[in-house]
């Protein structure tokens, strides 16, 4: 699997909530040559486009297009792995019950 | 590994802020690609997951000619894509450091090929330019 197959997927659960606009990865930084796990897909319920780095919760300038970006991307969410049901190409389901997380880094 | 955040054990990274279209440098700091796609472990694909069902890592990072599949779709075939593996990175911050030499990777290996097949066949090519002993000298007294 590639990660362009997993950018702009369509995400259900059962209901269409949007489209995978990044995906997550966790890294050990305690160690050397720890792998990048999955942690989670980030879901916009409107747009495929990455955030352009505004999902930085710092990250406020240019007003104007932090502005827009944020309209862009509102309402959205991160899903852990845990959560997904199925992965499809250019599709996935989330399981019942799946938690929606802040999709904002710190 | 090390990565460009302080140091607090463990770091995220979102793959299109902080990983994708990234330069990648060699042990040298010599630019040698830019990433174009993270490959993944397997995940069982057309099915249902079972619980706790361990999650995919990054096992290498790809770069290929991607402007054409970018523009009008598709992916360009596998044989077309470069891995490095991500066992060989060795820390992620502005540009992505590789731990290996360049010259270790097939990402460049046109110009290793360009080097030894056409370079190699001027006269010269094998061979850095030497300094002349009276470089620097200048004549005097432009002549009439």
């Amino acid at each position: 699997m590639i990660i362009t197959d997993l950018l702009g997927a369509r995400v259900l659960g059962p209901d269409f909530l949007g489209f995978v606009s990044d995906v997550r990865f966790w890294l050990d930084t305690k160690t050397i040559g720890q792998p990048a796990q999955l942690y989670g897909i980030v879901v916009s319920p409107h747009a495929r486009s990455s955030s352009l780095g505004y999902e930085r919760s710092g990250v406020r300038s240019p007003w104007p297009i932090a502005a827009l970006v944020r309209w862009r991307h509102r309402g959205s969410f991160l899903v852990r792995w845990d959560d997904i049901e199925r992965l499809d190409v250019r599709r996935i389901n989330l399981r019942s019950g799946f938690t929606k997380v802040s999709s904002q880094l710190p | 590994m090390t990565t460009g955040s302080a140091d607090q054990g463990s770091r995220f990274l979102d793959a299109q802020l902080h990983l994708l279209d990234r330069q990648v440098l060699d042990v040298a700091g010599i630019p040698v690609a830019v990433v174009d796609d993270l490959e993944l472990s397997d995940v069982p694909a057309g099915g249902e997951l079972p619980v706790d069902t361990p999650p995919p890592v990054i096992t290498a990072l790809l770069s290929g000619p991607v402007l054409g599949t970018r523009i009008f779709g598709g992916r360009p075939p596998k044989s077309r894509r470069h891995r490095t593996p991500w066992t060989a990175v060795s820390k992620v911050g502005v540009v992505i450091s590789l731990a290996i030499p360049g010259e270790t990777t097939d990402l460049t290996w046109t110009e290793r090929w360009v080097r030894d097949h056409v370079i190699a066949r001027i006269p010269g090519g094998r061979h850095d330019p030497e300094r002349k002993q009276n470089d620097g000298s200048t004549s005097k007294g432009g002549g009439s």
